[in-house]
């Protein structure tokens, strides 16, 4: 169904998503097939604006070899023009016309989509953490008239927890910002800053764990408004950010507060090989609309996790193992079945459930604060 | 009828599964396609079911009712039986009539007689038959059945009401529960394979049973443990009907037959010879013979025992004695090899003699002697001295061992703590009483919980048969169930605790005390209490000098007092799983049972009574662990009324009277407290089998060894402990290593009082002091405990029972407070006897202080001597004014021990004659890299041995030095030829560089753990350039071993010669065992663990359990070969230092491998230490390995002779070759230990 997307010859295309090994040749590269150097060739050329030449796959994977060095975790490129292309049709698709916002491409490495978005006519700013990538990004740069803007730092290590000098390239999302000329908008106003990236592979679970306390903090990257994430995550992760209730693995603490902050829409998706899918996640309108407010927030989060670390268990159990006395009487007012488990609820009757507590007062208990910035601490280091 | 049967036969799989052999064991039996298209047609069945059961809840569901609930109701039947089905819990005995013994569940207990009971066998092997034909197909229709079954309710419920039944043992719930927690299709797989491996199992006649048995023995023996724990429970609570009804539940079905032995016919036996009910005994007898079962001795001693109570006739006794002869027993051998209780042994007695009315026990055994040729001269009967005596005579031996016993006999001992000297606040005052209120509200709601739970259970009993824990509960009166929940209360901390943690916790205190109770019962303490008074006689001043040791004198005593109990008593320890089991059960009540009014501290809130204790989850990144934390309330009120009383197990306390000993693997130390010879690791029962199998003749040295060291008196240093609690209970001292009070905790600057407000920084800073809070809190209690323990026995004189772990090191067994702690434990600690210092005391008091100090390392003797006479002001001096004076003493390595040991030689030279001067103070030599010293004896490594000070030199020999200089001349070698990181390492190399690894060398650090301490230890280093942190530690870490190799040539090869035959060995799925030279058995306890899954209620809990499979682990196994096998060597060093040290009236004590004697005896203990190594590394160690390796794991009457075995074989018998250093040099080297 979804491979139906794809042109014919996607299969092999699509490796060149690249898994590129930066790390000490563990993976080959994969992007120096034949085949797809017609399909590259064929391909350029066909923009316009900037006209930027868009190297072949075989030049990126020259440029990446400069860079090698052990001891550096692997990471994705997208290095072959077509599966840019695609990239920059989706990135660019269904948002309404008008002014667009600025696009911040994580990662860009060799630059193959950074230039098809800018043949696109797309203004982008690419955030660059490997220096050996700066060079060629910054020429870029200076042949253009501010349509690109390079800054070095890594969107993944964006504000560290621990505290002293942020040493490059982490750094500071103020800092990122005020460097992108990005000011802050208010939550209910348009999408301030489209991002684009690539999850790093290990810390793919941790990552989104880290942008959804952002999220719901409105901290971090949030705080400058609904940024829209457009990012490329393993499919079994996608399938727990969209999992129904009940979906024995699959329905889980991220899922219910993922769904619960923002819409999911499916870009595009990659089957073979790395089983990858373009997702956007543009955070809810109203999320903080009701009676969770970014102070309190943590406290949902931290009772989402706590339901579902036990699935299977009946919400009155939970309720009642957290010391809250009238857990019946609440049920009834938000029509939760007595016997429901917490695996079964929606994720809108979390956030109701929440709600409701909110107003029992419950998390004004001390002890409920002291846990959910344990679980931070947790999540954060 | 034949439908009937057929139906039986086709709820097989639940009758399994309740027998608790769990599926993953018989899988081997199943054929793989039968269970994959069982599996795939469960699926098919699963999915029409749901179809099925959508619409049934759409049907039944009110219109209105929200879309979730219809959601949840279709979902639950997918895999959660545990919560969704209260018919299930409440179903009648309905599948009665199924069973293929359907008297299972009669009120009055059925009394099979043989024929009976053959009928029934050949009935179900006719049923297996049919069965077996059936097959696959079967199979799947049994699958169907149950799945089909469970929505609709009834027969679904019957056959679930039958397997929850026949869970027996926790063992099988467990199993059971495991397959069940598994979603989707994985708990019909597991439902459907058993199923197939009944049948097979079940018609045994053409399988070995032997090959269950050894596959999984210990899961075996564990669920046998299980059902004899029961019984045992039982028996202790003189119920001999449920006995017998349990023991029926099995006995009924041919499947859970085969767990019961021979043993737990004998229990019930026992129960009903106590009552005299000599016909249940004769039944009991039938049912073993029908079993095909063969009676033990014990099942004899059980009857005669019972012929003797209610005198039967001389024809019957005549006839049963007959009956034992014809086993091939012997009258004798009741009296010899049994273990009595109470007054079984007269009865026994009594019926024996009227049949022999002039029958007489049998002499007590002759006392065997250890052979080991490093004892000889130990043992040997013409050189034999009397034991050293004590300073007390037997009267006040006596009236210690008392005081010993009333503590014990209260379980627990309140002291207190050593900050009860602090004056009492009004606010302390005012929250002691309501803490004393609350808690006897608590003590009541937690007794009615706990009585309301166990009515329930004993109604649960009637219904459905059987409950597991119920038993359990009974034990005990319900008061001291309470208390020992209180007490788990009393200790939570703020922070919380997990909940496997405290469940094991109440578990074994329940256990603990029903051992207590069990001796009581049996009436083993009272002639415990016999022998030790007769005991003492060989310790006391006052009495006649004996040539006998402890364990020799123990057991003559023994066996002259001929009648009464045995002192050990039959094996009744509880397996791991029920103790975890019974805690959280014991949690459960207490977290549902404990309230406080939430209004108790802010009279403006509403008076609502909220729970003290709350269960929540910590998440550690990918996993989660449940904890109780108790709510902030309680930690307020508890915090603020700063109680001073601390409670702790009796057996947490030094022993106030010398120990018990040792005299074999389950009697020894304590008075009543059970404790272990060998430590377990958690659930592992191998090395404890391993011991029992061995003969006790062998154990000998081991346990003279361990008596030894728990025979040392020991007292408290008063003026240090002083001056050690005047800073506890001030501000405390990180630098002196006494932990501050949490008063003294880091508070973040100015917080908001809204956390949600709070920036990053904050929060982190918050964090850090919330960690560090946490930190102190433990640091502190560790000292408050430690400290009040010490200030307790300020003025007594104390003994530390010794025990030791798997490999044979030594352990004291009170845990908070001993010998074995920190630099300020051990400056507390003197030795009880003194002894004069002689000419050269004083001087080695000197000496041990420079040593503790850190100071003058590679100086010799001499010089350390003499820097102590320069500084001899400044010892004064801190001696004197310790905290107002220069405080020269607060700037060694080792503070406290160092200020005793300033005062004791203030003391000494200031005596008249000093050496006259009576010292209690202990001095410690120590071993060099004692690691290194074993393999380069092992290996006779010439540089080797030089560089570990086991060849004589002037001054000591530092061997990380040593390493550094030839890493330095690799380095230089390479550096010249141009190898790039060799020059950037130019200047970068030092001792402190390669400290840490060539120490881990000798416990097997890795290439890779290596470099990480490399890594570690390059960072440290400012200057070092950061880019070459990788290259540099790996290319250093390849040159450390090479360095090592070089210097220690046949150490590395020992070391790989260990690996690589303990990797075939694991890899041939047997465990890596071997026998230090004194006889000890060791067995590496390394399993491939599996976690078993608690269905509890609360959380359910996952226990790791090394026993579920036997398999072993291999990369453990492999890897921790070596440096076990040269810890088995270090603790054979110390124990036969030990030994010989007693024979020569030597006061000694060891911290592994640091030995302690009084001054004036160093000079000797070290002359023994060094002629033990070489007599120890004289023997052939290697060679004697590898011969008791190839007899164990490739001796040729093994059928299989596969190409590993060869391999295995060569390997063994290639003993690494050895150098040439003379192993004799050894008596010289006075920097061995030093």
């Amino acid at each position: 169904m979804l491979a139906g997307r794809t042109p014919p010859g996607a299969a092999d295309c699509c490796r060149r998503l690249l898994a590129a090994a930066l790390a000490g040749g563990l993976r080959p590269l994969l992007c120096g097939l034949p085949p797809c150097w017609a399909t590259a060739r064929r391909a350029a050329g066909q923009w316009q604006s900037p006209g930027l030449r868009v190297p072949e796959a075989a030049e990126a994977e020259r440029l990446m070899q400069q860079v090698q060095r052990p001891g550096v975790p692997l990471r994705r490129f997208i290095v072959c023009p077509q599966l840019a292309r695609t990239v920059q049709r989706c990135l660019q698709g269904g948002t309404s016309p008008g002014p667009q916002p600025v696009l911040l491409e994580c990662a860009p490495g060799p630059g193959i989509l950074t230039r098809t978005l800018l043949n696109a006519g797309v203004r982008v700013i690419a955030l660059e953490s490997n220096s050996a990538f700066l060079p060629n990004l910054q020429s870029l740069e200076n042949s253009l008239d501010g349509q690109l803007k390079v800054i070095y730092g890594d969107f993944f290590r964006l504000d560290p927890l621990v505290t002293g000098t942020v040493k490059p390239p982490a750094m500071c999302s103020d800092k990122l910002f005020e460097t992108m000329g990005v000011a802050a908008v208010p939550w209910r106003a348009d999408v301030p800053v489209k991002i684009f990236g690539i999850l790093p592979q290990r810390k793919e679970r941790n990552t989104l764990w880290r942008l959804l306390f952002a999220l719901y903090e409105c901290s971090s990257i949030y705080r400058y408004g609904r940024v829209e994430l457009n990012i490329f995550i393993s499919e079994k992760e996608y399938k727990v950010l969209t999992a129904k209730p009940g979906e024995a693995r699959a329905y889980q603490a991220l899922t219910v507060l993922w769904q619960v902050g923002c819409e999911i829409q499916l870009l595009h998706m990659w089957l073979p090989n790395d089983h990858l899918c373009l997702v956007r996640l543009t955070p809810q309108q109203n999320l903080f609309t009701g009676g969770l407010k970014p102070t309190n927030s943590a406290n949902f989060v931290f009772m989402v996790k706590q339901c579902f670390a036990k699935p299977r268990s009946r919400l009155t159990d939970r309720l009642n193992s957290w010391s809250l006395d009238n857990g019946g009487k609440l049920l009834r007012e938000l029509e939760i079945p007595k016997n429901a488990e917490t695996r079964n609820l929606y994720p809108e009757d979390y956030r109701r459930l929440f709600e409701a507590l909110q107003n029992s007062n419950m998390f004004t208990e001390t002890w409920f604060h002291d846990e959910v910035l344990e679980s931070i601490r947790n999540i954060n280091l | 009828m034949s439908l009937l049967r057929l139906r039986a036969a086709l709820l097989g799989p639940a009758r399994l599964r309740g027998a608790g052999i769990p599926w993953s064991v018989l899988r081997n039996y199943s054929s793989a396609s039968a269970t994959e298209k069982a599996r795939r047609n469960a699926i098919c069945e699963r999915t029409e079911l749901l179809e099925v059961l959508k619409a049934r809840v759409k049907q039944l569901q009110a219109s209105n009712v929200p879309e979730v609930t219809v959601n949840k109701v279709e979902l639950a039947p997918l895999g959660n039986d545990k919560y969704q089905d209260p018919l299930r819990k409440s179903a009648a005995p309905g599948p009665a009539e199924e069973e293929p013994a359907p008297r299972g569940r009669d009120e009055s207990p059925a009394r099979p007689s043989s024929w009976v009971e053959k009928l029934k066998k050949e009935m179900y092997i006719r049923q297996l038959k049919v069965e077996r034909k059936l097959s696959i197909a079967a199979s799947q229709l049994a699958l169907e059945g149950q799945t089909k079954a469970k929505p609709k309710g009834k027969a679904k419920t019957k056959a679930k009401a039958k397997a929850k039944k026949s869970l027996k043992s926790p063992k099988a719930k467990v199993a059971a529960a495991w397959s069940q927690s598994h979603a989707g299709p994985q708990g019909v797989y597991a439902r459907g394979k058993p199923r197939v491996a009944a049948v097979k199992e079940g018609a045994k006649a053409q399988r070995p049973r032997r090959v269950l048995e050894d596959k999984d023995s210990s899961q075996y023996k564990i669920l046998q443990q299980t059902i004899q724990s029961n019984l045992e429970c039982f028996l202790f609570l003189q119920q001999p009907e449920e006995a017998e009804r349990f023991l029926l539940l099995y006995h009924r079905s041919p499947v859970k037959r085969r767990l019961l032995n021979v043993n737990a016919y004998n229990i019930v036996m026992r129960s009903w010879a106590r009552k005299g009910h000599l016909q249940r005994i004769s039944r009991l007898f039938s049912m073993l013979e029908s079993v095909g079962l063969r009676p033990s001795l014990d099942s004899y001693a059980a009857a005669l025992e019972c012929m003797g109570r209610d005198q039967s006739s001389t024809k019957a006794i005549w006839r049963c004695v007959q009956q034992l002869k014809n086993d091939g027993f012997h009258v004798d051998d009741l009296f010899q090899k049994c273990l009595f209780e109470e007054d079984e042994k007269e009865k026994v007695l009594r019926a024996i003699r009227i049949v022999q009315p002039n029958y007489q026990l049998p002499p007590p055994p002759n006392p065997q002697t250890c052979k080991t040729s490093l004892l000889q001269d130990f043992y040997s009967k013409e050189k034999m001295v009397s034991y050293p005596k004590l300073d007390f005579s037997v009267q006040e031996l006596q009236e210690r061992f008392q005081q010993q016993l009333e503590m014990e006999l209260d379980n627990t001992v309140t002291i207190e703590s050593v900050e009860s000297t602090k004056p009492l606040t009004p606010q302390a005052i005012k929250a002691r009483k309501l803490l004393a209120t609350l808690r006897s509200q608590w003590r009541d709601s937690i007794l009615q919980a706990l009585q309301r739970s166990k009515n329930s259970m004993s109604k649960l009993k009637t219904a459905s048969g059987y409950n597991i824990l119920y038993p359990y509960l009974c034990l005990l009166p319900d008061e001291e169930y309470v208390d020992i929940m209180l007490q788990i209360l009393n200790t939570l901390s703020p922070q919380g605790e997990s909940l496997a943690v405290l469940a094991r916790e109440l578990g074994s205190k329940v256990y603990n005390r029903y051992i207590t109770q069990r001796k009581l019962r049996s009436r083993q303490l009272e002639k415990v209490r016999e022998v030790y008074g007769d005991y003492i006689h060989l310790l006391a001043k006052d009495s006649q000098p004996n040539e006998y040791l402890p364990r020799e004198y123990w057991e003559k005593l023994v066996g002259e007092a001929g009648f009464g109990p045995s002192l050990n008593l039959k094996d009744c320890s509880w397996p791991y799983m029920l103790v975890m089991r019974l805690g959280m059960h014991m949690l459960e009540l207490l977290v549902h049972a404990v309230k406080v009014p939430r209004n108790v501290l802010n009279p403006r809130l509403e008076p609502k009574l909220i729970p003290v204790l709350y269960h929540i989850y910590s998440f550690r990144s990918s996993w989660q662990v449940g904890l109780i934390k108790p709510h902030p309330i309680f930690s307020q009120i508890v915090s603020d009324a700063a109680e001073t009383l601390l409670t702790f197990n009796s057996s947490a306390l030094p022993m106030l009277c010398p120990p018990v000993p040792w005299t074999s693997p389950h009697f020894g130390a304590f008075v009543l407290n059970d404790t272990k010879l060998m430590r377990l690791v958690d659930g592992a029962v191998q090395h404890q089998l391993l011991l029992e199998q061995c003969p006790l003749v062998n154990l000998h040295p081991v346990l003279d060894a361990l008596n030894q060291l728990g025979n040392c008196a020991w007292k408290i240093n008063q003026p240090v402990l002083d001056i050690i609690i005047s800073i506890f209970n001030d501000k405390g001292n990180e630098k002196l290593d006494i932990p501050p009070p949490i008063s003294e905790a880091p508070r973040p600057s100015a917080a908001p009082s809204n956390s949600s407000t709070w920036n990053k920084s904050q929060k982190h800073e918050l964090l850090l002091c919330k960690k560090k809070t946490a930190e102190m809190h433990s640091l502190r209690m560790d000292a408050l405990y430690k400290l009040s323990i010490a200030n307790y026995v300020r003025d007594k004189v104390f003994w530390f029972p010794h025990n030791m772990d798997f490999r044979g090191r030594t352990y004291p067994c009170p845990p908070y407070f001993n010998h074995l702690g920190n630099d300020v434990t051990r400056a507390i600690l003197l030795f009880a006897e003194g002894r004069p210092l002689g000419p050269k005391g004083l001087d080695w008091l000197k000496i041990h202080l420079i040593n503790l100090t850190g100071l003058k390392k590679k100086d010799a003797l001499q010089e350390r001597l003499e820097y102590a006479n320069e500084i001899m002001e400044e010892i004064l001096d801190s001696a004197d004014r310790p905290l107002t004076g220069r405080k020269w003493w607060m700037n060694t390595d080792e503070p406290w021990q160092a200020l005793a040991c300033c005062m004791e030689i203030a003391k000494a030279s200031r005596s008249p004659d000093p050496a006259a001067y009576i010292s209690h103070f202990p001095v410690h030599q120590d071993g060099s890299c004692n690691g290194l010293q074993h393999y380069a004896a092992l290996g006779r490594d010439l540089i080797g041995a030089i560089s570990v000070n086991l060849m004589p030199c002037n001054v000591p020999q530092d061997v990380y030095s040593a390493v550094a200089q030839q890493v330095e001349e690799f380095r230089k070698k390479d550096a010249e030829q141009g190898v790039k990181i060799a020059r950037v390492l130019q200047g970068f190399i030092s001792r402190k560089v390669v400290k840490q690894t060539v120490m881990t060398v000798v416990y097997g650090v890795t290439r890779y753990g290596g470099r990480l301490q490399m890594e570690k230890r390059l960072k440290e280093i400012d200057e070092f350039p950061e880019e070459y942190l990788w290259e540099a530690s790996h290319y250093l870490v390849k040159q450390v071993f090479n360095g090592i190799k070089e210097m220690f040539s046949a150490t590395r090869d020992i070391q790989n010669w260990l690996t690589e035959s303990a990797k075939l060995i694991a890899q041939s799925g047997r465990t890596v065992e071997w026998v230090t030279p004194l006889g000890l058995p060791i067995v590496q306890p390394y399993y491939r663990s599996r976690s078993t899954v608690l269905n509890c209620s609360m959380q359910n809990l996952s226990v790791k359990n090394s026993n579920s499979s036997q398999k072993p682990d291999t990369v453990k196994q492999k890897n921790a070969f070596p440096p076990n096998f040269i810890h088995s060597l270090d603790s054979t060093h110390m124990m036969l230092t030990a030994l010989h040290c007693l024979r020569q009236g030597l006061t000694f004590v060891s911290v592994h491998d640091c030995y302690w004697t009084h001054a004036l005896t160093v000079d000797i203990m070290n002359q023994i230490c060094r002629q033990q190594f070489v007599a120890l590394h004289s023997e052939k160690i290697l060679q004697d390995l590898s011969e008791f390796m190839l007899e164990k794991y490739c001796s040729p009457g093994r059928e299989t002779r596969a190409l590993w075995q060869k391999k295995l074989m060569e390997q063994l018998s290639n003993v690494p070759k050895t150098g040439e250093f003379s192993l004799k040099k050894v008596m010289d080297s006075t920097y061995f230990f030093s």
